[in-house]
């Protein structure tokens, strides 16, 4: 028998917070959830009120003049997870206004004491805390009174076995706020504004005595209350087992000729990037590469980014969409952030058991995300990559490329290191014909194609021609007739510009 | 099935005084309701908050009903049952528990209106079961 307390580790309700707190709440912890006006405190309290009070942990939430109580009912009850029927039953609304008018901390004490010992709740919380020190009005010492109001208010509730909140304002993490020492537990929430989009952040501070997950961890707020995105690779990890890959199982691509380019087809788990210029070709690809999957019995994610993804849509893909083979990730939410699309993504892929995955594409991606995140786009990337590829999927990602016919390049944004394979579509004038060629960059750890390939599309798709033997210069885009034995060369031959 | 809604809002009121009541019997049936209803809503949204929609009560009922219009002018720290009782008791019965009704009626419906029906019915249960000698108020919910 162990002779130590194990400390009950409650589940807050609120999706993501718990793996961000480290496993959930410490029951009987004293806690400060603090920001400025508008972040979600409120609603973060009311959310986990509702998830944990029951009538054998009833809850009292005191409110301290601030935010009047009628208005503050008016907009939670809005929410999924208020219930009106625990109200008076296993939640107790308090109204502190009048002592707190009063301008006399001790009394608010004496009150928040009584209420305590007749109710005898598992949870308490104070809303707001900003009020009950701008209530202090007892001269001059505020900082002083507000330390004893927090520690004798903290001291009673712990040893009244009460998971105490307090919810407060205005608080600057700088300041070295005598409030932060007592708290066990310290929950941050933030607006951080850039340009004219506005992502809200939450940080666990301080959570006493729990492996947290350090950082800013993005959340929204919808009708079912808040939802943080805990980091991508957790939730990878949390998400599904990878169907044990064998290492050398390949997957078709949908167009035969590519998957011998590529050395038999795309290897499992593997992340391919298809780049080309606009129009060259590459959602059709990915849209055969994920209706090859359907056809095989697999099934698969697609992710879209762009501004009318079913017009855009091909018809094979759309009549898969809509009979459930592949799932279709098109969040059009302003201001997402990587996580909250990692988020999306494997819980598609976990839901359809999808082995394949398809993004499209990664400059629409790049749009979709909060300015924020922007400037780390390929740090974004990475971990949207790591995750997938944990998730034992396998990834196509297509990326428009600016035609420059002076330079040779894979990708925007550097990303080229982070794929295990590059496909790369090019277009090229022959015979006053724009012509498009396809070749195979890289296969990590695989022997593959060097060869720079004519491909037309038609309504079936993609069909990859042959190399065009008798021409030169493909890269730059004007390819000359290469001079061969008893052929005349063309009057109107490209010149050599 | 406007009416039954009405119906059920005004059960505290109809519930406490028999039909035939003279309007002092009516204004105290009036006092003890708005009592009830004071003591279940001030812990929760504070007496300011309840004297608020008392005054938005009484300013919106005083249109159909002028006996009880410039009830709700002056600042009060409380609900004023006294003055209330004063001035029901000056009406004709009929008027008395016309008014009286329409009053709560309008107060439920704006508490309502700010809070939901679902927690304005969970908030004033109490008021509505002790008065009601029948079924229980949450019976006649649906």
């Amino acid at each position: 028998m162990t002779t130590k307390v194990t400390i009950n580790r409650l589940a807050t309700g609120v999706p993501g917070l718990d793996e961000v707190l480290g496993g959930g709440l410490p029951e009987f912890s004293f806690n400060l959830i603090a920001g400025p006006p508008g972040c979600g405190k409120t609603t973060l309290a009311h959310q986990i009120m509702f998830a944990l009070a029951t009538p054998e942990r009833p809850a009292l939430y005191f409110t301290v003049l601030g935010e009047p109580p009628l208005k503050m009912l008016r907009y939670q009850q809005q929410f999924d997870f208020f219930d009106s029927e625990t109200i008076n039953r296993s939640i107790r609304f308090i109204n502190l206004s009048d002592e707190t008018q009063e301008g006399d901390l001790d009394k608010v004490l004496r009150r928040i004491g009584a209420e305590v010992e007749a109710q005898g709740p598992g949870l308490v919380f104070v809303d707001s805390f900003r009020s009950v020190v701008i209530a202090d009005r007892t001269e001059g010492h505020s900082h002083r009174n507000l330390q004893q109001f927090v520690q004798q208010l903290g001291m009673l509730m712990t040893s009244w076995q009460a998971t105490t909140f307090l919810i407060g304002e205005y608080f600057t993490e700088i300041d070295a706020n005598p409030v932060f020492t007592v708290a066990d537990g310290l929950i941050w929430l933030r607006q951080s504004v850039q340009r004219n989009s506005m992502v809200r952040k939450l940080e666990i501070m301080k959570m006493r005595g729990q492996p947290t997950l350090p950082g800013l961890h993005t959340f929204r707020i919808g009708s079912a209350g808040l939802e943080v995105f805990p980091p991508a690779g957790l939730a990878a990890a949390a998400g599904m087992q990878a169907s044990a890959p064998a290492a050398d199982a390949r997957l078709r691509t949908g167009v035969p000729s590519l998957d011998r380019m590529l050395g038999g087809g795309v290897p499992r788990g593997y992340s391919v990037l298809v780049a080309g210029p606009s129009g060259s070709g590459k959602s059709i690809l990915a849209a055969a590469f994920l209706a090859e999957g359907a056809r095989c019995g697999e099934t698969g994610v697609v992710a879209v980014f762009e501004q009318h993804p079913r017009r855009s849509r091909n018809r094979v893909l759309a009549g898969l969409i809509d009979s459930g083979r592949i799932g279709l990730v098109d969040s059009r939410a302003p201001d997402l952030s990587i996580d909250e699309i990692v988020l999306l993504l494997m819980s598609e892929i976990s839901r359809l058991k999808a082995s394949r995955v398809v993004i499209d594409s990664l400059s629409g991606f790049e749009l979709a995300l909060a300015p924020t995140f922007r400037e780390d786009f390929r740090e974004s990337l990475s971990r949207l990559v790591t995750a997938l590829a944990a998730a034992g999927v396998t990834v196509m990602m297509t990326s428009e490329l600016e035609d420059r016919y002076t330079d040779l390049r894979f990708s925007p944004y550097g990303t080229a290191f982070l794929t295990d394979a590059i496909i790369v579509q090019r277009y090229i004038e022959v015979d006053s014909r724009l012509l498009r060629v396809m070749a195979v960059v890289k296969v990590r750890a695989s022997a593959h194609s060097d060869e720079l390939r004519v491909f037309s599309i038609d309504d079936d798709g993609i069909h990859v021609g042959e190399r065009l033997t008798d021409q030169e210069g493909l890269l730059g885009g004007r390819p000359t007739r290469k001079p061969a034995a008893g052929r005349p060369r063309p009057a109107a031959g490209a010149d050599d510009g | 099935m406007a009416s039954q809604e009405s119906d059920r809002i005004a059960a505290p009121l109809a519930n406490r005084v028999a039909t035939d009541a003279n309007a002092a019997q009516i204004a105290d049936a009036m006092v003890a309701t708005w009592r009830e209803i004071d003591a279940a809503l001030t812990p929760i949204i504070g007496s300011q908050g309840v004297v608020a929609l008392y005054k938005r009560s009484l300013y919106l009922t005083g249109t159909a009903h002028p006996w009880l219009a410039g009830m709700h002018e002056g600042a009060q720290a409380a609900i004023d049952l006294a003055a209330l009782k004063s001035i029901v008791a000056q009406q004709s019965s009929a008027d008395a528990a016309l008014g009286g009704n329409a009053l709560l009626q309008t107060f439920y419906q704006l508490l309502g209106s700010l809070v939901g029906p679902s927690l304005t019915e969970r908030l004033l249960r109490s008021v509505w079961a002790d008065s009601l000698s029948g079924p229980p108020a949450q019976d006649t919910t649906r």
